[in-house]
């Protein structure tokens, strides 16, 4: 059941990533705006990471019949995820690599103390809930000074993500229980959240048209 | 707080200006160019010249003053970066 949820969760998240990775990449070239540019890398590499873990999980679920997914695998698509994580919070002009806000900070800082050190995994998934944080906070920023409808959703979306990925680590402190499922639900929802501001795009209009 | 404008957001308001005091024959003027965009004669200079030279801007020959109007290239160009300014700002971000 977890190697079902982990493939949908991971097989969307590949979905969302390329989809807004392609329309920045579109608008990068039709406006050569940079910030585009950095968008469309942060999403491919989302993307791509997402699909990593996918295939990792598909294939132990079809060839290896592990039961667990092959550790270079998924720290490979973490890694991944962790540069597109890391290119939305540049593109917010990160200033500092810990958000301002002393509450944040304290949140963001206890996973790091109840995950174990020894996998190179888990200390890129904490930099990645830590970019995560700084992203939707950010994000709500934004929010608050325009009022645009889709940045809320956007700004919720990173904000599920990073609590999905919270509640993921206290399932490595309460295994078998519904924390970890929760976590993959959560983290879908955000994955779709983000994704709406894609709906939004009128795709046919993006080409030139002569009657312009 | 003063906002930074990014080099292409000034692009699309110079196009958005050119497009909105459309005039087929006349254009539209620096000085209308520099009060609706916000900036600078001798910024606006090298940028319009620029414009020119990537076809997004159509240099009008005329008796009393130097004027611009925007081509087809520039109209699809707006489209776009109008396009992309609501994408970027659906993420928090400016263009």
């Amino acid at each position: 059941m977890e190697f079902f949820l982990e493939i949908i969760l991971n097989l969307i998240g590949l979905l969302v990533g390329i989809v807004i990775g392609t329309i920045s990449y579109i608008g990068f070239k039709n406006t050569g705006s940079p910030t585009l540019f950095r968008l469309s890398i942060a999403f491919f590499a989302i993307g791509v990471g997402f699909g990593i873990l996918a295939a990792g999980f598909i294939l132990d679920d079809f060839i290896f019949k592990t039961g667990h997914i092959n550790k270079g695998i998924s720290t490979l698509g973490v890694i991944s995820q962790v540069v597109g994580y890391w290119f939305i919070a540049f593109s917010h002009t990160i200033r500092t690599f810990f958000p301002r806000s002393r509450y944040f900070r304290s949140i963001g800082a206890i996973p790091l103390f109840l995950v174990s050190f020894n996998y190179i995994e888990n200390i890129f998934r904490a930099i990645s809930f830590i970019l995560l944080v700084y992203g939707a906070i950010e994000t709500m920023i934004s929010y608050v000074q325009g009022r645009k409808k889709t940045t809320l959703f956007v700004g919720i979306g990173l904000s599920l993500l990073a609590f999905g990925e919270f509640i993921g680590w206290y399932s490595f402190v309460f295994p078998e229980t519904i924390l970890y499922a929760a976590s993959i639900i959560i983290k879908i929802g955000g994955l779709v959240s983000v994704g709406i501001p894609v709906s939004k795009i009128p795709l046919r209009k993006i080409s030139f048209d002569e009657n312009l | 707080m003063t906002q930074h404008r990014t080099q292409i957001k000034i692009v699309g308001e110079i196009l958005d200006t050119a497009m909105q005091e459309i005039d087929e024959q006349e254009g539209t003027t620096v000085t209308h160019i520099i009060r609706k965009a916000n900036i600078s004669h001798g910024r606006l200079s090298t940028i319009l010249s620029n414009l020119v030279s990537q076809g997004l801007l159509e240099q009008v020959n005329s008796k009393r003053s130097c004027r611009y109007k925007i081509s087809p290239s520039g109209r699809e160009f707006l489209v776009a970066y109008k396009t992309f300014r609501e994408f970027s700002d659906d993420f928090g971000l400016s263009i």
